[in-house]
């Protein structure tokens, strides 16, 4: 029922978004900042360097969010018709961790801030971990966004990649705010 | 056409030499700056090719490595990347843009500028122009097969210019160097070429100004059409000198023979003169006899004859004395023939004065008008002279008589510039039909019964005259008097 109404309000909220930002256009007017951050998390996949077993099927690159949805319809505008090698980006919308075995990766809200600590040592192996909560790349998530002025950058804890087998980009480390590399 | 004249006369005045070089450089010349121009051309389309690929190449390299900097937004990024553009001193402004075509990201050499919004036509990948002495090329950044950005070089041409600069010293060096050497090939050459020909010129020269056909052309090794020509002009001069040596010869035994028939013909009219002389001279014996015996007859005997005997007397005394005349003229004819000349300057007018003194006195009872004009100096044999006067204008005393008052003309004129001298009378004059015969021995245009005379005297003038180097014709009409003219070859101006 919450899902219908969710499912719904987004699609009200995506024609609102859409003619907005079609009148916008001519203004240039900035995309909102889950907007933005739906784009980095379509993205942020095609700079790490997976281990093989994992890209190895036709499944299907997960982005799934944890916790209270933020994104809307800008994950799903964001991730539509869009692929990482063979694997089709679809995202999945998690209340626990537990459910997000074949995940890729995990945005986990802020709103998990206090569960935080469970919920990493919950993440299968080879799981990208995304987060705007402060302090996330210190406590040991891998990508943290951080909003300097009007702009989403984000931080990387390298360390923490490395631990679950991941190897990212130079080119994503040179984009980075911080790139943490101790634990 | 003017132009084209003096041009072509240009040419030909130039020694063949210079032609040959002058063309010999100009082909050379040419040819090197075709072949110059053609590689130049390729060299400036190849580096062009190079320049593009280098840059096109810095495009691929700056979009790949500003993938993450368009896909996460970080413009400081870009630029950095954009930044490493400083290295190649050739590139004056560069720029990243997102998709939307928006400016993402700037690099400028000096200082900034609006850079054009970069525009690709179609679905092509890059592209690039020549303008303005500047290469712009814009390639599109394509990450994971979708298009995120596009990145815009722009880059000047000075490398170009400086190595197209370099590229054209060179060449001239090597145009230089090469009609250089052309030229000293060339003068080296042209003279298999032209120095037989120049050679050729040289005797034909000498041929047409010395008429000289001696001479001959060298004649060279080759068997060229040169060889060929000198061949053909040194056997024309063979030709030529062998039928002007048979003309020389051929003119030479003609002289000879000239002179030998003139010599023949001197000798037969001096056996003729002397003969003449010794004839009158040896009839001068007998007639003395016959004049001596008749006076004796006529004074001894006159009384016993009658009347008729006396008549015939007379007769023989007459025709005896006309004969002694005949004999002393053909003697001074025969005379004038052999003696030498004694040439001395002499006076005519004094001359022809005395003549008329003693002309006057033989005629003292005629009126007879003189006019004696101014006569000049002449270097002549005075007695000869003296006696061409005396039988001229006694001449015209005597066939002026039917005339009263007579007029007898001395004096000198100019015909065709040829100094004259003359004597003219208004006497009975004769038929210029026989003019011809005027001057010949014995030759009379009158009666001796009209004008007494022995036909000697115009003969021994001409005589005189000619052996002065002179000639003497006359001028006369029936009843209108008769006019003498004659030169002297030595007469001297005044």
């Amino acid at each position: 029922m919450s899902n219908f109404c969710a499912r719904y309000l987004g699609s009200v909220l995506l024609l609102w978004f859409t003619s907005i930002s079609c009148l916008s256009w001519a203004q240039k007017a900035k995309p909102s900042e889950y907007q933005v951050k739906a784009a980095y998390l379509s993205n942020f996949g095609r700079f790490v360097e997976w281990p093989a077993e994992v890209t190895a099927g036709d499944a299907p690159f997960y982005v799934c969010v944890l916790g209270q949805d933020s994104f809307g319809p800008f994950l799903d505008a964001a991730l539509s018709g869009e692929k990482i090698g063979r694997a089709t980006l679809l995202p999945k919308r998690l209340s626990r961790v537990e459910d997000g075995a074949d995940c890729r990766l995990l945005f986990i809200s802020a709103s998990e801030d206090t569960r935080l600590a469970p919920i990493l040592a919950g993440v299968g192996k080879s799981v990208l971990t995304v987060s705007d909560m402060p302090g996330f790349s210190q406590r040991g998530g891998m990508i943290q966004f951080v909003v300097e002025g009007n702009r989403v950058r984000f931080e990387i804890n390298l360390a923490a990649a490395q631990h679950a087998g991941l190897i990212l980009g130079s080119d994503l480390l040179k984009v980075a705010t911080a790139v943490r590399r101790g634990l | 056409v003017a132009g084209g004249l003096v041009v072509i006369r240009k040419v030909q005045k130039r020694s063949i030499k210079q032609q040959l070089i002058r063309m010999n450089m100009l082909v050379s010349g040419a040819a090197l700056l075709v072949a110059c121009g053609a590689v130049l051309t390729y060299e400036v389309a190849a580096f062009r090719q190079t320049m593009v690929r280098g840059l096109s190449i810095q495009a691929q390299i700056v979009g790949a490595n500003s993938v993450s900097a368009l896909l996460f937004e970080d413009p400081e990024s870009a630029t950095k990347t954009l930044s490493a553009l400083s290295a190649a001193p050739n590139i004056l402004s560069g720029g990243i843009y997102t998709a939307d075509g928006e400016e993402f990201a700037t690099y400028f050499r000096v200082r900034p500028e609006a850079l054009p919004q970069p525009v690709l036509a179609g679905d092509r990948v890059e592209s690039h122009r020549f303008a303005d002495g500047e290469l712009r090329l814009v390639r599109r950044i394509i990450f994971q097969g979708k298009q995120i950005g596009t990145v815009y070089i722009r880059s000047d041409l000075r490398e170009q210019a400086s190595r197209i600069f370099r590229y054209l010293v060179i060449l001239a060096g090597v145009l230089l160097l090469s009609l250089l050497s052309a030229f000293v090939l060339s003068h080296r050459f042209q003279r298999t070429i032209a120095q037989p020909l120049v050679g050729l010129a040289a005797v034909a020269r000498v041929v047409s100004r010395e008429r000289k056909f001696s001479v001959r052309a060298v004649t060279t090794t080759s068997q060229d059409e040169v060889a060929e020509l000198i061949e053909a002009f040194n056997e024309m001069l063979g030709q030529i000198q062998e039928r002007d040596s048979a003309l020389q010869s051929a003119r030479e035994e003609l002289e000879q023979r000239v002179a030998w028939r003139t010599a023949e013909l001197e000798t037969v009219n001096k056996e003729l003169e002397s003969f003449t002389y010794s004839v009158a001279h040896d009839l001068r014996a007998p007639l003395r006899h016959i004049q001596g015996f008749s006076a004796a007859l006529s004074e001894e005997f006159g009384a016993q004859l009658s009347p008729e005997g006396v008549d015939y007397v007379r007769r023989i005394v007459n025709g005896t004395r006309r004969m002694g005349l005949l004999i002393n003229d053909l003697l001074a004819l025969a005379h004038v023939g052999r003696q030498e000349l004694h040439l001395r300057r002499t006076g005519l007018n004094a001359l022809a004065q005395e003549v008329v003194q003693d002309l006057k006195e033989e005629a003292r009872d005629r009126d007879i008008r003189w006019e004696t004009g101014d006569l000049p100096s002449a270097n002549c044999d005075p007695g000869l002279m003296r006696q061409v006067f005396y039988n001229l204008l006694s001449n015209a005393v005597k066939y002026t008589r039917p005339r009263n008052p007579a007029v007898i003309e001395i004096g000198q004129t100019q015909v065709n510039g040829e100094q004259v001298i003359f004597v003219r009378d208004n006497g009975v004059g004769f038929n210029m039909k026989y003019s011809a015969k005027l001057f010949g021995v014995f030759q009379r245009l009158h009666r001796v019964e009209d004008f007494e005379g022995t036909g000697v005297g115009l003969a021994t003038v001409q005589r005189i005259i000619h052996k002065h180097g002179g000639r003497i014709w006359a001028e006369a009409e029936v009843d209108r008097g008769a006019a003498f003219f004659f030169t002297l070859n030595r007469v001297e101006p005044f």
